[in-house]
């Protein structure tokens, strides 16, 4: 009994840890989500679409993928802006569904851009710390996970700031918790629209270059990244900070305990997150902890 | 009215779309070119997708994202049912077959979800089913590393005729059930779905059972439409069978024919099938191209060509024209 108790810490450490990457993920797909009431489908690729920036910037100009965001987010937000503004906002006039095939495409255009330009072959952000490892007393850390959890965190608490202090966070705030009553308070909506897929953005850029240094990657990675994601939104319910974080270490533990408890089967591991999302959904669509 | 309809000759759009069908029929028996055949078959495959997609999104107001898991089960249970000796056509049936149950399994927790939740919730199913057949190999040895894959034995004798005929069966049924769901009390239900549900509901509709009926229809014929399309190309692995390929032909063909309209996925699904063969040089890119192509299509012209048509009254004219031929037949 003890020693399962020892040897189950490993896992629940780093599915913890591995919940940071999730929560960076979700928290673009829950700002769109949140103020449009429009799930991105395309969110997993972009994702991964910035998984392979870094990896562009590091193969080509050798700059640590870290290094690269500093080119990154700013290049993801512009193009987000532009996206939602050009693209989205002109289907939301017709339909919700409209501007859910539009995601689509742009999902789409995404998978095919990267698998033209790097070939469907799995990469990785190789980078001289990324299989380091640290003793913490009897327990050994991989850094990549510390550097999932960190960023998570990180994230979490620049948006949260974000959301709080400033005139545009506000607005946000404002259009996703009650729009008409916003639009009358003189909040531009598809203004606000286009500044949140900015944001979610450069969240996805920020989430590519974690995921590329946990994770290798081809160019069809994008989907599983987007159930999960989703899956950490509704568990954690819309608008809550706390939620999404306790949603995405939820996922992280369910794949690090289900991959251990089954004796590191791969198809338990990669499978058991996709059933929690679908009995989440099925149970309470509106979430565990959403009103 | 009615009973002229019944009693004296068949109505003129039905005794044409029965001549374009025998025609088709006696395109191999004539001599047509067997590339041409290929076009057709594909273009064949293509619209029967179409129509079941439409009729979910379309009519039935359900975005559903998962024609891939029916396309690849029921693949699946072709392949795997010829290695245990499985006659083909009897594969063929068992595979819309398991696509039906299979939708009729997922049927309770998928409609509790609405909208949105409902795409996001079906666009799980196919990555469920790709990870499980990617580990999962009922028949046949083990394969290490990239295994799960299938060859369809047992259809070596069958020709591109063939598949032509049964894909031909297959895109006329789906077109045939279309058009009757539409006439029937389904297909009023249906439609009062899609644009409330709330008020279908209290309206007396059964919600629950009328998304089922056409769920459960879609489902089959998408699952024989993909079985078919596996006998035409005896291959399958858990990649290529859920791929998101068989998402992209029926959405893109909807989408661009026109959503909610009768006429819309065959207009679709000949652009959809010419763009395949046209941009199969081109390899990666096709995927951007057509993604590109459907980003234009909803932001530009979000009817699709078949709403544009009847915007600009373009079947004003042949309409016309067959009321007259109409007329001029039932005075004689």
């Amino acid at each position: 009994m003890e020693d399962f108790l020892i040897g189950l810490a490993p896992p629940i450490i780093k599915g913890i840890f591995l919940g940071g990457l999730y929560v960076v993920i979700a928290l673009g797909l829950s700002l769109v989500f949140g103020v449009m009431k429009l799930i991105n489908v395309g969110h997993g690729d972009l994702v991964i679409l910035g998984s392979y920036f870094a990896f562009a910037a590091m193969s080509w100009l050798g700059m640590d993928p870290f290094l690269g965001l500093v080119m990154g987010v700013p290049l993801f937000f512009g193009f987000g802006f532009l996206v939602q503004r050009f693209i989205i906002n002109r289907t939301f006039r017709v339909s919700l569904d409209a501007a859910l095939i539009a995601t689509f495409g742009i999902s789409i255009i995404v998978q095919g851009l990267v698998q033209a330009i790097f070939t469907p072959f799995a990469r990785s952000l190789n980078t001289s710390y990324r299989l380091e490892t640290f003793a913490v007393g009897p327990l050994t850390i991989s850094l990549r996970y510390l550097l999932d959890f960190i960023g998570g965190l990180a994230v979490m608490i620049a948006l949260r700031e974000f959301l709080r202090r400033t005139y545009l966070g506000k607005a946000i705030s404002a259009a996703s918790q009650n729009k008409p009553v916003a639009q009358r308070m003189g909040i531009n909506p598809t203004r606000v629209y286009s500044f949140a897929f900015a944001i979610a953005m450069s969240c996805a850029a920020v989430a590519g270059v974690l995921q590329g240094l946990t994770f290798s990657f081809t160019p069809t990675s994008g989907p599983p990244l987007l159930i999960i994601s989703f899956g950490v939104i509704i568990l954690g319910g819309l608008g809550s900070m706390a939620g999404t974080f306790i949603g995405g270490m939820i996922f992280g533990l369910t794949q690090t305990l289900g991959a251990y408890l089954s004796g590191g089967s791969m198809l338990v591991q990669n499978i058991a997150a996709y059933l929690l999302v679908f009995v989440i959904l099925a149970v309470r669509p509106q979430g565990i902890f959403g009103r | 009215m009615v009973v002229r309809d019944k009693m004296k000759i068949p109505r003129l759009t039905t005794l044409i779309s029965v001549a374009a069908l025998v025609v088709l029929a006696l395109f191999p028996v004539v001599g047509v070119s067997l590339s041409w055949l290929n076009y057709l078959f594909i273009f064949f495959i293509y619209l029967a997708l179409a129509n079941m997609w439409n009729l979910l999104a379309g009519y039935s107001g359900l975005i559903c994202l998962c024609p891939h898991a029916f396309v690849g089960l029921a693949g699946y249970t072709l392949a795997i049912g010829t290695w245990l000796g499985v006659p083909f056509q009897a594969g063929l049936i068992a595979g819309a077959i398991v696509a039906a149950l299979f939708a009729l399994l997922i049927s309770y927790p998928v409609f509790r979800m609405r909208g949105i939740y409902f795409a996001i919730g079906t666009l799980i199913l196919p990555e469920v089913l790709k990870v499980w057949f990617s580990y999962w190999r009922p028949v046949g040895n083990v394969y290490q590393g990239m295994g799960a894959g299938y060859s369809v034995t047992g259809v070596a004798g069958v020709t591109l005729v063939d598949t032509y005929w049964l894909g031909l069966a297959i895109a006329a049924a789906s077109i045939f059930l279309v058009y009757m769901i539409l006439k029937t009390k389904l297909g009023l239900g249906l439609t009062a779905i899609r644009d409330n549900e709330n008020t279908a509901a209290s309206a007396g509709a059964n919600v629950f059972r009328l998304k089922l009926y056409s769920f459960i229809i879609a489902a089959f014929i998408m699952g024989i439409a993909g079985a078919v399309y596996y006998i035409f190309s005896p291959r399958i692995n858990p990649t290529g069978g859920f791929s998101i390929r068989w998402l992209l032909v029926p959405l893109m063909a909807t989408v661009i024919g026109g959503e909610g309209l009768e006429e819309g996925p065959i207009i679709g699904a000949a652009i959809v099938t010419f763009l395949t063969f046209r941009l199969a040089d081109y390899g990666a890119w096709s995927l951007l191209i057509q993604g590109i192509i459907l980003l234009v299509v909803v932001t530009v012209m979000p009817q699709g060509i078949a709403g544009l048509l009847r915007q600009v009254g373009a079947y004003r004219f042949p309409v016309k024209l067959f009321q007259a031929a109409e007329g001029r037949i039932h005075k004689s």
